[in-house]
């Protein structure tokens, strides 16, 4: 359905091939995963299938390429439209209409379909996406998942025989990437329809695609996910442990691991460590309230965050996480209640002054760069705050990594590079806490993992930092203390083992594995196991 | 809902009265039925927000018009101060006429932004659209991608603003406003590019050149050059009639290449919203509204509208044929507070 025949591929003006010698083909009907590191070309390569590439973006295009019988380059995004369907990574940045229905029916329209054919076609798109009960509902009223699943619908509606998703759970919770991927499942085994899914959370995906792409600088390896995964440097934590305790064939759900967990001896339970006294908080919110266009958003939440810890937040989309930091930073009044920061009340000072002690790295880092270079990011914060450079710019870019780009334009960096820059804009004013707005959205393995690294070295220098995140295996990763909320409660708050470790929906894979144990991580696991 | 042709002669009957003059009493009444119409309009979302209330910017609009006016206008014969004349284009009498001339001025302006409001509010983006002439397609594209772009611009400038004031940013000066216009710039770029993408994925302008493309081209082109030296035959060389002949070949020319264009390409319409006898209410008295205050008919007596309050303050008149035909435009809130649910094929 789908060849690439040494596909190389430079972006104008790019001094380096984005896609070099891709050679491989998925079969009509598969569902195919396309993995790398951030800047390997997986956007690309989707971009190709339906045209895209060169068409919208330029550039050259050396090799062959052939979508369902058709090539690409020369019948162009318009001519294979009807044979592929693409979804990106926000819903929002693609929606033309304002009501589902309307949105769905767009590109019939533009396709000139007779109105009884049009509605033939909309209401089996509301039928297989199970969106019927929300045709018309306002776009803005929806959730992430509901609107990703309406632009899987748009998509859907001029019937193409190939989908191409572009990380579409990347902004969304756990139980909405859930709905999202089981409807791609649906779609595959139910129409046969063939879909090619960029994603970076392995974790999610895995269980439902037949075949793994890996693109790396030196091309591509294609192949079911049994024969990839072991040869990839990527790896979810389900992957990484049984490649460290060599099972085999290497599970890829947690339901083929827990044949091997359980056949394991597992060393008694180590007591639970007892209870330390709880340090002083650096930030805290007492009693909370909050509201937002005339909606209760928090109620009643007490939060403590202390010098030196790590703590995860966590929750569906609009349980009241993003304004819960934005109370703490003065962002957003509560209307009861009161938000501390270094022992004084937030409501006597203004932004700026709460800023210099609490650093907020908003979901958006985009939102934050607007200076011609990288440098000259933290610089403008110093002086925002009316402090001079002695030396704090270089040394902070030094430890962000990000030397070398020190003089670029930063919304030309990568995804990870642009949030360590949006972390400096915020970190060089030494502030003593750091809440962070899903910090690792849009990231790979590798990038995360330095991130983890960041955030480690700062809690050992004492900084408090509170970190709101889908990515459960993120949280397992770093955090010290896990708080669930719901409906602008917190529902749960305590240590991460035994909140992540108890909790079925946001468990991360390990303590799937080994229930009761409190590992969390592979690492946790293989020093359990000895 | 009320059908979109209904609330395009509503707007019209609006636009008819609130131009027609600066009777205070005229205008209080439209106001209010304006405000009725407000109220019982679905309420806002998200998407349809605006900065700024209706109240907030009649209250703003107005202080604003009539200070404005009053330092600026020194004629009148109330006298509520007198400025030092040696203070430049500001000195000399600040009266109470020019204060008042400014506020209907303002009252006026606060009008058409809550009409538009409303009917923002109450039609979805593709009723909107479905408004624009089926071969006019390509503006009526733009037209729904501009409706929604506004409120999404809207909430990233909340973002970016936010986002600067977490790294201490404080406006105090004009140059502060860089730090929020230039992300605001960039992300606007890039998401009208994503939208372009997810556009062309969906084979939208994939008709490729239309046939006679040049001659489109240059039709258009033509049109233009003949709208702009028409234009500029009466503003330069004061040839009003031969000015006016040009502007009207040059529009002609335009809006025939852009149906010509339209029409080309098929295009189809999936809603249909089937025509109830509320819109006939709502089109009636919008109607009676227009040419009340419009022709020239025995019994109404259109001059109590051009009121001045210059050189001395005085009460207004009231015509009640003008007063009852007004009421016309607040029929679309029994409409709207019947609730009679369309079924929209």
């Amino acid at each position: 359905m789908i060849d690439f025949q040494n596909l190389t591929y430079t972006y104008p003006g790019a001094a380096r091939p984005a896609l070099r010698a891709v050679a491989l083909h998925v079969p009509e009907g598969g569902f195919a995963l396309v993995v790398g590191p951030s800047g390997c070309g997986k956007s690309t390569l989707a971009r190709c299938v339906g045209g895209l590439v060169p068409h919208f973006s330029g550039g050259v295009l050396r090799g062959k390429l052939s979508v369902g019988g058709h090539d690409p380059v020369a019948l162009g995004p318009g001519g294979m439209s009807q044979l592929v369907g693409y979804v990106f990574q926000d819903p929002e940045a693609q929606a033309v209409m304002d009501r589902v229905e309307d949105e769905i029916a767009f590109a019939l329209e533009h396709a000139g379909l007779p109105r009884h054919e049009m509605r033939v076609r909309v209401e089996e798109t509301l039928d297989l996406l199970d969106l019927a009960a929300l045709r018309d509902r306002a776009l803005d009223s929806l959730s992430g998942g509901e609107r990703q699943r309406v632009a899987i619908g748009a998509a859907l509606a001029l019937r193409p025989r190939i989908l191409v998703l572009d990380e579409p759970t990347s902004q969304l919770d756990p139980q909405s990437a859930e709905d999202v991927l089981q409807a791609l499942v649906r779609l595959n085994h139910d129409l046969g329809l063939t879909i090619l899914l960029v994603e970076h959370r392995m974790e999610r995906v895995l269980p439902f695609v037949d075949q793994v792409i890996f693109l790396s600088e030196s091309g591509a390896l294609s192949g079911t996910p049994e024969i990839v995964m072991p040869q990839i440097p990527l790896m979810p934590p389900l992957i990484a442990l049984g490649k460290a305790l060599g099972w085999s064939p290497l599970p890829l759900t947690i339901k083929a691991g827990l044949r091997f967990s359980r056949a394991l001896a597992l060393p008694p339970a180590a007591p639970a460590a007892p209870a330390t006294p709880a340090a002083a908080p650096f930030f805290e919110l007492q009693h909370v309230d909050a509201a937002y266009a005339g909606r209760q958003v928090l109620r009643g939440v007490d939060l403590a965050v202390a010098p030196g810890e790590i703590v995860a937040l966590l929750g569906r989309n609009g349980a009241g996480k993003t304004t819960l930091l934005k109370c703490l930073v003065g962002l957003h009044r509560p209307t009861r209640g009161r938000a501390i920061a270094s022992g004084e009340d937030n409501a006597s000072r203004d932004v700026a002054a709460i800023c210099r002690l609490v650093g907020y790295l908003p979901q958006d880092p985009n939102a934050l760069l607007f200076a011609d270079t990288v440098r000259e990011e933290l610089l403008i914060t110093l002086r925002n705050h009316g402090i001079a450079d002695h030396g704090e710019v270089d040394a902070l870019l030094a430890r962000l990594g990000l030397t070398p780009h020190a003089n670029a334009y930063p919304r030309d960096l990568s995804a990870g590079e642009r949030q360590r820059v949006a972390l400096g804009a915020i970190m060089i004013t030494h502030p003593r806490a750091l809440l962070l707005d899903e910090p690792t959205r849009g990231l790979d393995y590798d990038a995360k993992q330095q991130l983890a690294e960041l955030l480690h070295e700062w809690r050992s220098e004492g900084i408090a930092t509170l970190l709101v995140t889908h990515d459960v295996e993120f949280a397992a990763l770093l955090a010290d203390r896990v708080i669930l909320m719901g409906r602008g409660e917190v529902i749960a708050d305590g240590p991460a083992a035994s909140v992540l470790g108890s909790s079925p929906l946001f468990a991360p894979q390990i303590a799937r594995l080994f229930p009761g144990t409190g590992w969390l991580t592979a690492a946790d696991a293989l020093r359990g196991l000895g | 809902m009320i059908h979109p042709l209904a609330w395009v002669g509503w707007l019209a009957a609006v636009m008819a009265t609130l131009s027609a003059g600066r009777n205070p009493l005229h205008l209080v009444l439209v106001l209010l039925c304006i405000a009725l119409v407000e109220a019982a309009s679905p309420p806002t979302t998200e998407r349809r927000s605006t900065p700024i209330t209706p109240l907030r910017f009649a209250l703003t609009v107005t202080a604003i018009s009539a200070m404005l006016n009053a330092l600026s206008v020194r004629y009148g014969d109330t006298v509520l101060l007198r400025l030092p004349d040696w203070l430049p284009l500001l000195g000399g009498a600040v009266t109470l006429e020019a204060l008042v001339f400014g506020a209907l001025s303002g009252l006026t302006l606060s009008g058409l932004f809550v009409t538009f409001i409303v009917a923002q509010r109450s039609l979805p983006t593709s009723a909107l659209v479905g408004l624009i002439p089926r071969a006019f397609y390509p503006l009526a594209v733009v037209a729904a991608i501009a409706i929604t772009f506004v409120p999404t611009t809207l909430r990233q400038a909340r973002q970016i603003r936010e986002a600067q004031a977490i790294r201490g940013h404080r406006l105090q000066r004009l140059r502060d406003w860089l730090p929020l216009l230039l992300p605001l710039l960039v992300g606007g770029l890039e998401r009208a590019f994503q939208l372009a993408e997810a556009m062309a994925a969906r084979g939208f302008a994939s008709a490729g050149q239309p046939q006679h493309a040049t001659a489109l081209r240059a039709s258009m082109v033509t049109g233009l050059a003949a709208l702009l030296a028409g234009w500029l035959l009466i503003l330069a060389w004061g040839q009003v009639r031969a000015g006016q002949l040009l502007m009207l070949i040059g529009g002609a020319l335009l809006v025939g290449t852009l149906w010509l264009v339209g029409r080309r390409a098929p295009r189809t319409r999936y809603r249909r919203t089937p025509w109830a006898s509320g819109d006939t209410a709502v089109l009636i008295g919008a109607a009676v509204a227009i040419i009340a205050f419009t022709l020239p008919l025995p019994g109404i007596d259109r001059a109590v509208l051009a009121y001045y309050p210059y050189p001395l303050l005085h009460l207004p008149r009231f015509d009640p044929v003008l007063g009852f035909a007004t009421l016309g435009l607040a029929w679309p809130t029994a409409v709207l507070r019947g609730g009679r649910s369309r079924v929209v094929e």
